[in-house]
């Protein structure tokens, strides 16, 4: 009877450590949480509030987005099939202008931070693929669902895309890139992103 | 003699029309007798918004295969499509589900990507974007006014 109990408790604990983590979250949500948590204490770090931070401030919050996102996986994936009709040169142009693009129009956005609760839901994983499931509650109790998908790269998972609400940032880029391509050039959508990036 | 060449026409005339009916049906039922052509792939969507086996599968709104068998899989729409054979599906193409116009019925985008990686028969397309739920979107829109 004792050894039963004792048996059972074996299986428990068993259980617990090894089965416990893999179903709260994996690696990937690890690293998610790691670099929101990072990027939240900035913003809320009360020595670099104000507008006189806002260049330190951003430049910090920026570097750790820099760890986190693959910006030349975002850029390949976002060109789609005019990715590999480019030149080393204009590629590297190009990853860089895209990173900037998405500074612009977002930080702003994770500037206005103001209390929202970041619930970590799921998590998948497929070979060196991960999903990662991410339920914001802002103050009005409104959900918004983004899912963060990463990708195994030198042992480090890295992002390369985000659907908010289901609505892939990579794929919105895709089509209106594709469609000004199609319409104009290449070079003219470089210029109407260095245009946006430059607009202050 | 007469009225055995009446019978005649008549029968064939009935029997031409059995095959047309069966034409139609097959065409408008968008059935296949003879199996399908081309090749399988699958994608999982949080949500299938409702597409049914037989939608279209498009690129730049080309259509380029049908929706072939929709199931559950843990909760996600696991959707098999039929691709024609000559059409290369990148590994990074992303699959949408849409809709024609406002409230026309359902069909699959597919967007296609830069990889040089080819999805192959029975493979996945993995990056899915589901279908836009309105409700909840105006929902939001006036829930978020408050």
């Amino acid at each position: 009877m004792k050894k039963e109990i004792i048996v059972r408790f074996g299986i428990l604990f068993v259980l617990c450590v090894f089965v416990a983590p893999s179903v709260r979250g994996g690696v990937p949500t690890e690293k998610i949480k790691e670099t929101t948590d990072k990027i939240l204490a900035v913003i809320t770090r009360p020595e670099l509030k104000g507008p006189a931070k806002t260049v330190e401030r951003r430049k910090l919050v920026r570097q750790y987005i820099d760890e986190r996102f693959d910006w030349e996986e975002m850029s390949r994936r976002s060109l789609g099939r005019h990715w590999i009709k480019r030149t080393e040169q204009e590629k590297t142009t190009f990853v860089a202008l895209f990173g900037k693009l998405l500074e612009r129009t977002y930080l702003d956005k994770v500037e206005g931070y103001s209390g929202e609760k970041v619930d970590y839901m799921d998590e998948t994983q497929d070979g060196d693929y991960g999903n990662v499931k991410v339920k914001i509650l802002t103050m009005r109790e409104q959900e918004v669902l983004v899912e963060y998908r990463l990708k195994k790269k030198n042992s480090d998972w890295l992002v390369y895309d985000i659907s908010i609400e289901g609505v892939s940032l990579i794929n919105n880029y895709r089509v209106q890139f594709n469609s000004i391509i199609m319409r104009s050039s290449y070079n003219d959508l470089v210029k109407r992103l260095e245009e946006k990036v430059s607009q202050e | 003699m007469k009225k055995f060449d009446m019978e005649l026409t008549v029968g064939l005339f009935i029997i031409a029309g059995i095959v047309c009916l069966g034409y139609l049906s097959i065409k408008l039922g968008r059935m296949e007798i003879v199996g399908s052509r081309g090749y399988n792939v699958y994608a999982l969507f949080s949500n299938s918004g409702g597409l049914k086996a037989g939608a279209s599968i498009m690129i730049a709104g080309v259509e380029v295969g049908r929706v072939k068998d929709i199931t559950l899989q843990d909760y996600e729409a696991r959707i098999i499509m039929n691709l024609s054979r000559d059409i290369k599906i990148q590994e990074d193409a992303i699959a949408a589900i849409k809709t024609k116009g406002l409230i026309g019925e359902k069909y699959i985008e597919i967007t296609p990507g830069g990889s040089d990686k080819i999805i192959p028969a029975g493979g996945r397309i993995r990056d899915t974007q589901p279908a836009i739920d309105m409700e909840q979107l105006i929902s939001n829109y006036v829930f978020g006014k408050l």
